[in-house]
Parts: C-alpha cells; sequence; structure tokens
C-alpha cells in the first residue's frame, strides 16, 4: 500500500505552530453559550399555565357582560364576591401567564411565581369547593353542579402545574446559572449573499490535493475548529416481546471525536450500517444524541433549546442521498427550496422567490425552474435541487450523505466538480459521508473511517491512503476494484459479514474480521481491550493496538495464503 | 410472464468456430405511452466457450435488455424483439418453442440478478428452490436434488451448508444471499453464466468477496461469463472483453485492457476521465456534458454527439457504424477513426491522455 515518494506533508514541519494538538485530545473552546431544553414536565407545567390564564379570564369576562347587558344587577352579587371573581381572577391571570414566560427566559422567579399562583388558584378552589359542600355559600340544585365543574377544572390545573413544576425542583436550581448564559450572540448571522457575481476572480482548480488547496489546508489547520465532535454516542433502543419493552440497544455510534477546520472537506468512509449516516444526522441534532459533545462554532449543540437551535440550523444543512426520496413530488421547486427560507423568517414572498432563484443559478440550473416538480427533472438535476436547497440558506457547514452514490458515473463527476465549486465560492466546510473510497481519495482533505460505529483510523488523506495502519482500512483500499489494469492486484479479501451493532464483539471491534489478528496468533489482548484513537509518528490517528505490525510485506504474506472460499463465515445458525 | 411468440427474422447459419453465444444485430424496442424506446439497438457479440464478456454502460444504455433479451425473460408486450439473432450452443434461442426454451433457462444458461433479496422467494428455504430447478433441469429424485444444492452451497463457500439450505433468504446477510444466488445459477452446471450487476448492492468488502469467489468458481467449472455493470472497476478485474453501451449501441468494443487504457470511442473517454482516482487528486475532474438522450429524440446521427467535445459537422449528418480501429484491435464508433476524423484524431487522444492525468504534479506521487 506504501507508494514511494516525498511526503508533501500539508503541515509545515518548519513552522514551529505547525505541531499542533491531534484532533479529538483537546477539548473544544466554547464561544458563547446556548439555552438547555425546558424539561418536559417543565413544558407540560407551561401549557397548563396558560390554560389556567385563558379560565381565569372567562369569569371576569362573563360579569363584564353581563354588567353591560344590565344582568349584573339581577343576579345580585356581595360586592367581595365580584371583586375577587374580577379583580382576583384578572390578576392571578396575569401572575400565570408572566410566568410561564418567566420560565421561557429561564428565570427563577417565573418558578417560584407559577408556583405562588397555582398554589393560591388551588386553595382557593378548595375554600370554594367546601363551602358548596358545607352549603354555606347557599347554592343549590343545578347552580351548585355547575359551580362544583368550574372550580373541579381550577383544582385540578393548579394541581397539575404544582405536581409538575415540583418534580423538576433539580432543575429550577440550575436556573440561576442558566439565566446568565448569553443566549443571543453571534447566532442572529444575517442570510449570506449567495449571488454568483461575474467579476469575482476564481482560481482553476479547486481540488483537495492540489498545490493551492494543500497549502490553504495547511492554514486551515491553525484556526479553532468549526466543528468539534467529542465522544459523540447514538443508541436506539430495540424494542420487543408483548410489552415492547426495551429487549436491545443498536449501537449506532459509539464514542466518536474528530475535528472540522473552516474550509476543509471531512469524509466519513464505512461500510453500510457502520453508523456513519447516524453520525452525520446525530452531528446536525437531527437526532439527539445519546451522549458526548458536538461543538459548532463555539456553541455547544447537545440538547439545545429548540429556539436557540433554529439560527444555528440556518448555518449546518445536509444534502441527502437519494435524489428522488429527498424531495416532496408534490412541491413545486420554489417550495421545496423556499420551504426552509420560510421557517428561518423570510416571510416576504418576493425576497424568497429571488433567492430560490439565486441558488438555483449557483447549482447551474435555470432560473425560470421554479415553478416545476421534481418529476420533470433527472436524477442529476434532482440532486442539484437538493444542494440548492441546502445552500439557500448560506450555511457554512454542509452535511453530503452520500450526494454522489445514486448518480451514473458521467453525471457523478458534474456533482462532485459542482460541490468543489461552491467550496471556493462560498467557503464552505463539508462533511462529507460516503461508501465510495474513490471518490473520497479525490474528493476530501481529510478522512475517517469508520467500523460498527467507531472511528478506526483518521488522517489526512496522502497519509492514510499511503500508509494506511489500521488491518480494516488496509482491507477496505485492498477491495476497491481499480479501473487501470495495470494496477491490477491480488485482494486482501475480509472474511464475513460486518457483525450486528446491536451486539459488537468485545474489544477491538474488527478482531472478528481482522486479518493481522489471525497473523499474529490471535492475541488476547485484541479480544479483551478496546483500542483507543492513538496518534502515530506518521501524523495521524489509529484505533488498532498492533498497528505498527502493518506492511506491506504482512499484508502480501496474508494475500498469498488466503483462500476465497473461507471468507463466509458461519455466524450462528 | 409472456413469452415470445413471434419469430422476428429469416434464420441465418450457426455460427461457424467455438462461439458458444452469438448475438446478431439484436434490437429490442418498448412500446410505451409515449412512443416506441429503442432499448437495444442493434447489439451484436459473440462469446466463446470459457471466455469472460463485460457490458458496461450507465443507466438506460440497454446493457440489461440485452441479457433479458438472450434470456428470453422480457413480457412482450410491451417490450417486442424488432430483429436479431441469438445462436446459443448452435441453435437459435429467439425462435425457439418457449418450452424448448424452459429447458436451457436456468440449466444452460444461468442469470445472477442485482437485488438477491427480490430475486429470491421469501417463503421457501434455499435448499427448496436450489433443489426445485435441478430436479426439473437433471430429472433427478429430490433426495439427489437436495444434495446437489448442498454441494453447490458449499462450492460458493458457505459454511454449513446442510444447515443452511433450510434456512429461508431473510435469515441471511446479503453477501450471503448472493452466495446463494450463485450456488442457484451454478447448480446446474451452466455453460453460459449471465450476472447482472451482481454486487451493485454489496459493501464494498462484501464486493470483494462475491468477485474473488466469481473468478475461482468460472475458473474451475470453465463456463462463459456475461458480466453486466456499470463499474469500470469490476470490469478490469473479472473480465477478458468489454462492450461498452450507449443509449441501446455499442459503441466500443475490445479486450479490458485495451478498452480501458486505450479508449478509442469519445464516450469511453469520457467515463474513464470522469472517474475519481489516484492520479486525478488534485485536478478538476473532466466531465461529460448534457445527460443522457431523450430515448423518444434521439440524435438524428451519432447518438454520443450532442455530448462529444470532439463532434463536427459529419457527426451530425451520417451516423457512424461500428467499424475495426487502424492499428489496433478494437472496434469503435465513431467518425474519429475514420479517413474523415484522420485530422482530428491526435488532438482528441492528447486531450484525453491530459485530462487522465490531472493531479500529476500537484499530488504526492
Amino acid at each position: 500500500m506504501t507508494t514511494s515518494g516525498q511526503a508533501d506533508d500539508p503541515d509545515d514541519p518548519d513552522d514551529p505552530d505547525a505541531i499542533q494538538e491531534v484532533a479529538g485530545t483537546v477539548v473544544p473552546r466554547i464561544r458563547g453559550r446556548l439555552r438547555t431544553r425546558l424539561p418536559g414536565k417543565v413544558r407540560t407545567a407551561r401549557g397548563q399555565l396558560l390554560v389556567l390564564t385563558v379560565y381565569l379570564l372567562l369569569t371576569p369576562i362573563f360579569l363584564g357582560f353581563q354588567a353591560v347587558t344590565g344582568g349584573l344587577a339581577k343576579m345580585n352579587l356581595p360586592t367581595t364576591d365580584l371583586l375577587a371573581a374580577t379583580v382576583g381572577n384578572v390578576v392571578l391571570a396575569a401572575a400565570c401567564y408572566t410566568a410561564s414566560r418567566l420560565i421561557l427566559a429561564r428565570s427563577r422567579t417565573g418558578y417560584i411565581l407559577a408556583l405562588a399562583a397555582a398554589g393560591l388558584i388551588a386553595i382557593a378552589s378548595i375554600y370554594a369547593l367546601t363551602e358548596v359542600v358545607t352549603g354555606t355559600a347557599g347554592l343549590t340544585g343545578n347552580t351548585a353542579f355547575f359551580f362544583t365543574v368550574y372550580q373541579g377544572v381550577y383544582l385540578m390545573f393548579a394541581v397539575a402545574v404544582l405536581v409538575n413544576l415540583l418534580r423538576e425542583v433539580t432543575w429550577s436550581r440550575t436556573l440561576v446559572r442558566e439565566a446568565r448564559k448569553s443566549t443571543g450572540e453571534g447566532l442572529g448571522v444575517p442570510l449570506r449573499d449567495i449571488r454568483i457575481h461575474p467579476g469575482a476572480a476564481r482560481t482553476e482548480v479547486a481540488a483537495p490535493g492540489s498545490a493551492e488547496e494543500a497549502a490553504a489546508q495547511a492554514k486551515r489547520r491553525h484556526q479553532e475548529p468549526l466543528l468539534a465532535v467529542r465522544g459523540l454516542k447514538k443508541h436506539f433502543p430495540i424494542h420487543g416481546g408483548l410489552l415492547r419493552r426495551q429487549i436491545g440497544t443498536v449501537y449506532a455510534v459509539d464514542g466518536v471525536d474528530f475535528d472540522v477546520y473552516p474550509g476543509e472537506i471531512f469524509s466519513l468512509v464505512g461500510e453500510s450500517g457502520c453508523g456513519k449516516t447516524t453520525l452525520g444526522r446525530t452531528v446536525l441534532q437531527l437526532t439527539p444524541p445519546t451522549a458526548g459533545k458536538v461543538v459548532f462554532d463555539g456553541f455547544e449543540l447537545a440538547d439545545v433549546d429548540p429556539d436557540d437551535m433554529r439560527p444555528l440550523r440556518r448555518r449546518m444543512q445536509i444534502i441527502f442521498q437519494d435524489p428522488f426520496g429527498s424531495l416532496n413530488p408534490r412541491m413545486p421547486v420554489s417550495d421545496i427550496i423556499g420551504e426552509g427560507l420560510l421557517a428561518q423568517g423570510v416571510t416576504d414572498r418576493k425576497t424568497r422567490d429571488k433567492r430560490v432563484e439565486d441558488s438555483l443559478e449557483i447549482v447551474g440550473l435555470r432560473r425560470d425552474y421554479t415553478r416545476r416538480y421534481p418529476h420533470e427533472f433527472s436524477g442529476g438535476q434532482r440532486q442539484r435541487i437538493g444542494i440548492a436547497r441546502a445552500l439557500a440558506l448560506g450555511p457554512d457547514l454542509v452535511v453530503c450523505d452520500e450526494p454522489v452514490s445514486a448518480l451514473d458515473v458521467s453525471i457523478q463527476s458534474q456533482v462532485l466538480n459542482l460541490l468543489l465549486d461552491l467550496r471556493r465560492d462560498f467557503n464552505l466546510t463539508y462533511l462529507f459521508i460516503s461508501h465510495n473510497l474513490s471518490v473520497v481519495q479525490y474528493f476530501s482533505d481529510r478522512v475517517g473511517v469508520m467500523y460498527l460505529g467507531k472511528l478506526v483510523e483518521e488522517g489526512a488523506v496522502e497519509q492514510l491512503y499511503r500508509d494506511p495502519r489500521h488491518p480494516y482500512t488496509v482491507a477496505l483500499l485492498s477491495a476497491i476494484p481499480d479501473p487501470d489494469p495495470r494496477r491490477r492486484k491480488k485482494r486482501l479479501v475480509l472474511k464475513g459479514d460486518v457483525p450486528s451493532p446491536a451486539a459488537p464483539p468485545s474489544g477491538c471491534r474488527f478482531h472478528t474480521r481482522c486479518w493481522l489478528y489471525e497473523k499474529l496468533g490471535n492475541p488476547e489482548r485484541c479480544a479483551t481491550e478496546e483500542p483507543e484513537l492513538r496518534p502515530l509518528e506518521t501524523g495521524h490517528r489509529t484505533a488498532c493496538h498492533f498497528a505498527e505490525e502493518v506492511s506491506d510485506k504482512a499484508v502480501s504474506q496474508v494475500v498469498a495464503t488466503q483462500s476465497v472460499l473461507d471468507t463466509a463465515v458461519a455466524d450462528p445458525v | 410472464m409472456t413469452e415470445t411468440v413471434n419469430v422476428p427474422a429469416p434464420l441465418g447459419a450457426p455460427p461457424v468456430g467455438d462461439a458458444l453465444l452469438d448475438v446478431r444485430n439484436l434490437k429490442t424496442h418498448f412500446h410505451v405511452l409515449d412512443g416506441i424506446v429503442p432499448a437495444v439497438d442493434g447489439v451484436s457479440f459473440s462469446l466463446g466457450a470459457g471466455q469472460t464478456l463485460g457490458i458496461v454502460g450507465e443507466s438506460g444504455s440497454g446493457k440489461s435488455v440485452t441479457a433479458l433479451t438472450i434470456m428470453r425473460l422480457l413480457d412482450i408486450p410491451p417490450a417486442e424483439i424488432v430483429e436479431g439473432e441469438v445462436w446459443f450452443d448452435g441453435r437459435e434461442i429467439l425462435s425457439m418453442p418457449i418450452d424448448k426454451m424452459r429447458r436451457i433457462r436456468g440449466n444452460d444458461i444461468a442469470m445472477i440478478f442485482q437485488e438477491p433479496l427480490t430475486s429470491l422467494n421469501p417463503v421457501f428455504t434455499i435448499g427448496d428452490q436450489i433443489a426445485e430447478q435441478v430436479e426439473l433441469h437433471k430429472k433427478v429424485k429430490r433426495r439427489e436434488a437436495w444434495d446437489r444444492a448442498i454441494e453447490s452451497l458449499r462450492l460458493v463457500g458457505i459454511p454449513l451448508p446442510e444447515r443452511r439450505v433450510k434456512q429461508y433468504p431473510h435469515e441471511m446477510s446479503g453477501g450471503m444471499r448472493q452466495r446463494v444466488m450463485i450456488a442457484m445459477a451454478l447448480s446446474c452446471e451452466p455453460k453460459l453464466l449471465i450476472a447482472d450487476e451482481p454486487t451493485t448492492a454489496l459493501d464494498v468488502t462484501i464486493q470483494a468477496q462475491i468477485l474473488e469467489l466469481l473468478k475461482t468458481i468460472q475458473d474451475r467449472t470453465d463456463s462463459a461469463l456475461l458480466l453486466i455493470t456499470h463499474d469500470l472497476g469490476v470490469v478490469a478485474e473479472m473480465v477478458d472483453n468489454v462492450i461498452v453501451m450507449y443509449a441501446g449501441q455499442i459503441v466500443e468494443q475490445g479486450t479490458a485492457n485495451e478498452v480501458l487504457l486505450n479508449p478509442k470511442a469519445p464516450y469511453t473517454m469520457g467515463l474513464l476521465e470522469s472517474i475519481p482516482t489516484v492520479e486525478k487528486r488534485g485536478g478538476r475532474l473532466s466531465v461529460i456534458t448534457g445527460t443522457v438522450p431523450n430515448p423518444f429524440n434521439l440524435p438524428p446521427a451519432c447518438r454520443f454527439e450532442p455530448r462529444c467535445p470532439y463532434a463536427w459537422d459529419l457527426c451530425r449528418q451520417v451516423a457512424p457504424e461500428l467499424a475495426p480501429v487502424r492499428g489496433s484491435d478494437q472496434l469503435a464508433r465513431c467518425h474519429l477513426h475514420t479517413p474523415a476524423g484522420d485530422s482530428r484524431l491526435p488532438a482528441a487522444l492528447e486531450r484525453h491522455t491530459s485530462a487522465m492525468r490531472l493531479g500529476q504534479g500537484h499530488s504526492d506521487q
């Protein structure tokens, strides 16, 4: 696998600052704080407070109506009751509403106010109910019944609010700290200009690995990472049995660390089921992570309040794999692309349409395609619409989830070139997810290889493809069919299939299929101890206890002795 | 499934020499609501016993329809075999009565499909499905057929075949199912194996397993292999000869080494240029502009002309023929290789060479 020749290291060795700490080991700097999501119980309590607010206002409105029509005099109510029913109710309604707003603003006063208001309503309604029951109120028949129901609703809601809030006492203690978190800083980024300026200077090449790009890449690594992922986990429960109880867990993503620097293309490769797509979606918080941190531009994303997440979503977009499934067939292009803009508050139809046309233009489609429907386009054009949809919002980070896998070869290169042009023109950063190692080699600056929910190797493309040190990477690279017959070689064929992510093997997850494990005589360490992603002297990171044993010689020895008929492995029958 | 009823053309003479499969001027058209789609439009090739032939092309180029026509698995209508002959083992099979064809299909010609999950019957065990056709074709008892099913599973490297035969398709992984498909195809020891995108639905490491397996088995059983794929890498590793199809026609034909290293047709050149490889890192991929032409509105002369970077007036007026290229054994459908294109050929080849090694000079090589 090693090709001779000079290492064109993107990090200039003469530059003392170039010795960077290895990605994934540094704690990312937090620039601003975002509000965390309200606990479920508190959200319910907020809703109940709003119901109480409306309910409390019903009586004053009714009495006011009676006063106007002259019915109030006939009712012959005592002044104290009237005052309590109007002024008291209005004051309590105001208190309930204020409390719900204050809770949203993460104020502890709001929490206390809500408890006080709900408590007061509960006591008042209990008092009123006892009066009815004991007959002190002097109500009989239907009137008594309706009054009981009326007061009962008060009591029910007030008690519900009290119970819900009191169950989150621990949360309320964090409120003082939370309230101090700055919430707005850096979030209100205006929509970026995405028009094509005819005069703008364009360099010829923008592909990773070219001289200009290599220099740019070296600079990038001195910046703060745009995206830092630390110990990210996403587990899905498996429900089964009569009661749909949880009977297992799919460890889709199980502890992943990596950094993506502004302007670079970081690729994730791996076979289906290795968790690369889940990782992409979890990074964007499209599915909430089970554990771990995602820091985007200095904001920690895990468990962020939806109100704070939305402005960040504008800056993090996704392009989906399937150009047929990811566009709604009932929507015209203007709505498909404009929907995101609408959600981001671009309510003016004209402005939105203008921007939709701009984004169609930058992906190489005609401006007047806006009224067409997805079925009128070919696969390549649809994928361009998907790209236009992501770009309409002027994002910084674009997660490309297998954007060219469903396309024919000749269309694939058109889309890859387009993505490179867009990166150059709008300084985009790509998290590129693919199973195609040739595309990744051409298209990325750095690459992370995933196996069963974990990164097994990560590094600059030049290093990783020239000198892979994880046995899985070696096998993966060996498996690519090469269209150049001069490079025809004997393959290193892995045994068996990828194990189920619901029951990953102990120790190193790859040891069940590892050729090196066999060659070294099945060392116990591989089956018992989980390897860490550790930096190697080559500058990239790998998660193998015996990475130093991986060499061309070892590989050719294994290749010489393997038999293709042994490659199907018996799993439990 | 409806079968071919009409005999399309007067029969020619059987092929001379050792050609196992001889396809002559095959034309399969589809009658659809909007008109006629010429999916396969004049395809001829031959394949000797024990040889390997690859058909490459993008989706819609007619490569799968060619295979289905040979197998006579197309619904007629909407399909219609307009013209052409397919000679297999000395017999013309398109005009053959259907019951005779059934004796050949699965027995002498076997096919491996792209989607192992959809091509296996989910309600029968693996063994039932393999044994059924062995029983039918080889006229053996059920017992013996099952033994043969076990044997063929062992041949494709499936461990514990005695237990596997009793399993259902859903109990196996994608790679295992594809192995079962291969085992099924091999169970009657066919003379010709047609593999239609056998690894497209599989992961890279499993694809490697299946390709190596196909190679080993093809060597061992000495059956001919017709491999249909869109992946030029698979072609490079698997076959001796290759046919490149575009819009229902063959645009280039030759040995895999020649076609992949010295492509003659502009479409093949463009295809090879647009694939990302090591050499191209750091450079801008050259692309084939535009899209595959609409089958109802094909260009009047050369079908690749609207997308071809080398096209000139002649290409819009006269349709090129598939003709031998001077100085090589390849066939190409392009005016560049006729005397009319002599003046333009060197520039075209130059352009192709530079597009193939874009990144050189920048990259780490």
